[in-house]
């Protein structure tokens, strides 16, 4: 590894820091945030099928290869057991892997080593070997991909205990999210909303906290997106810019919608999930995954936890089906849709006591 | 921008080509996926072929009557580079649209 250090040196002495504020698509943003990380930190590695020569099939680790080399932006063969079994070898070597499943669907034959390994093994050795793995996911739907291609993960990965769960919204958190997940001691599941990859957005380099967003200071934590009166909608990933039309769409028939971005899956950021709701006392939680036993219930019941006194209507979840991601033509009918989102509007406005 | 090719896939079980009797677009179009592309008759049947994907037409290949034998290129496109070699489409950003209309009495307190 001795000559891809090297490699890095060299790199960082003729980087140039990125400044100021630029329009970029979410995929150029993460590409930023990503060679940054590898100019800062000679430890970090980023691996994963057609990562290196390619530059993935989002073109994410996009001249990646070409700057930093083949020791440390690499292809693997096409066994993500594989990609992510080496990560837990090379943390507990000193390295921080960023390491990438092609899609979603591709993770599930890593679950073993991301739910038996990486989320446990700082646990296990009582702190004495922690796992600085970022593992970008390219997530959710929206492409009209076949199947194992959209597939919505978050409820799973949140579940286990030792991992943490972000999905960005737009290109600036994506950016500042990416740089902050791969600076963690801690595995971080880093899910990237496919569908958004090539939609422009300001990205703010100065901040780390999103001058560009309407709130929130800090790469931890909740963002208000637009701030309301009358109901929140909880939304994260690709889900967060449809919620800002729905909210659009709502303000010309009257109704006031503050669009809460949950960014952090776990931990969920409590404290500002609840001072909206007690602010607005209607929610509504809006996510691709399957509604049983998605995310939106454990949002429901802090939600009602928090706000049971002040809730005027249960909280709804608007969601996709409990069926399998469906192919392409279909998922229209799948994906939570304007429509749906403002019935759930509806439901929450009109609900009476007793 | 990035070529695509698209070769003659195997229109049925153990059929080795096909005989094209009429293209559908022509160099230059930009067609959507699932649009017809071009006739061709096989020994079982004459059968349209829908677009894989979306993009501008750069190359066909056969005129009528010509034979291509499974697995040959058939038709070229042109994409942009940031949308080859990807699994799916790039989504298009759409204006919203609505069919629901809110009403609510809002009691303020």
């Amino acid at each position: 590894m001795s000559n891809a250090i090297l490699e890095s040196e060299a790199a960082m002495a003729d980087g140039t820091p990125n400044h100021g504020v630029e329009q970029l698509s979410m995929q150029q943003a993460l590409n930023r945030a990503l060679d940054e990380v590898l100019a800062g930190n000679p430890k970090a590695l980023i691996f994963g099928e057609d990562c290196g020569r390619l530059g993935g099939v989002f073109r994410i680790t996009d001249g990646l290869q070409a700057k930093y080399g083949t020791g440390r932006v690499f292809d693997t063969p096409l066994a993500e057991s594989g990609i992510l079994g080496m990560s837990v070898g090379l943390a507990m070597a000193g390295f921080h892997p960023i390491p990438e499943v092609q899609f979603d669907g591709f993770a599930y034959p890593a679950i073993n080593q991301i739910v038996c390994q990486i989320a446990r093994m700082n646990y296990r050795s009582r702190g004495t070997m922690p796992m600085p793995v970022t593992l970008r996911v390219p997530s959710f739907g929206g492409i009209r991909a076949p199947e194992h291609h959209g597939e919505s993960l978050e409820a799973l990965f949140a579940h286990v205990p030792g991992l943490k769960v972000v999905s960005p919204s737009n290109p600036h958190e994506a950016y500042h999210l990416l740089k902050y997940a791969a600076t963690r001691p801690d595995p971080v599941i880093f899910m990237e909303p496919k569908s958004r990859y090539w939609q422009k957005g300001g990205v703010n380099f100065d901040s780390a906290d999103g001058s560009d967003s309407p709130a929130g200071d800090s790469p931890t934590g909740a963002n208000v997106m637009r701030a309301g009166r009358h109901v929140t909608l909880v939304a994260w990933g690709a889900m967060v810019a449809r919620c800002l039309q729905v909210a659009e769409l709502a303000a010309e028939d009257g109704i006031d919608v503050e669009v809460l971005d949950l960014r952090w899956l776990k931990p969920i950021d409590e404290a500002a999930l609840v001072a909206s709701v007690r602010k607005t006392r209607r929610a509504v939680v809006v996510h691709e995954a399957p509604l049983t036993s998605g995310l939106g219930a454990e949002v429901a019941q802090l939600v009602t936890q928090g706000c049971f006194d002040t809730l005027k209507a249960p909280v709804e979840r608007i969601t996709g089906f409990d069926v399998p991601y469906p192919s392409g033509d279909l998922e229209d009918e799948y994906i939570p849709n304007i429509d749906r989102i403002l019935f759930g509007i509806q439901r929450v406005l009109e609900y009476r006591r007793g | 921008m990035a070529e695509i090719s698209f070769p003659l896939p195997d229109l049925g079980e153990g059929l080795i080509e096909a005989t094209v009797l009429e293209w559908l677009v022509s160099p230059g179009d930009q067609v959507e996926r699932n649009q017809p592309l071009v006739e061709v008759e096989t020994t079982k049947s004459a059968v349209e072929l829908p677009s894989p994907q979306a993009g501008k037409v750069v190359r066909i290949h056969g005129g009528p009557g010509d034979k291509i034998n499974v697995g040959e290129p058939l038709i070229v496109f042109e994409v942009p580079d940031n949308t080859a070699g990807i699994v799916g489409t790039v989504p298009k950003e759409e204006a919203p649209k609505r069919r629901v209309r809110l009403s609510a009495v809002l009691d303020e307190d």
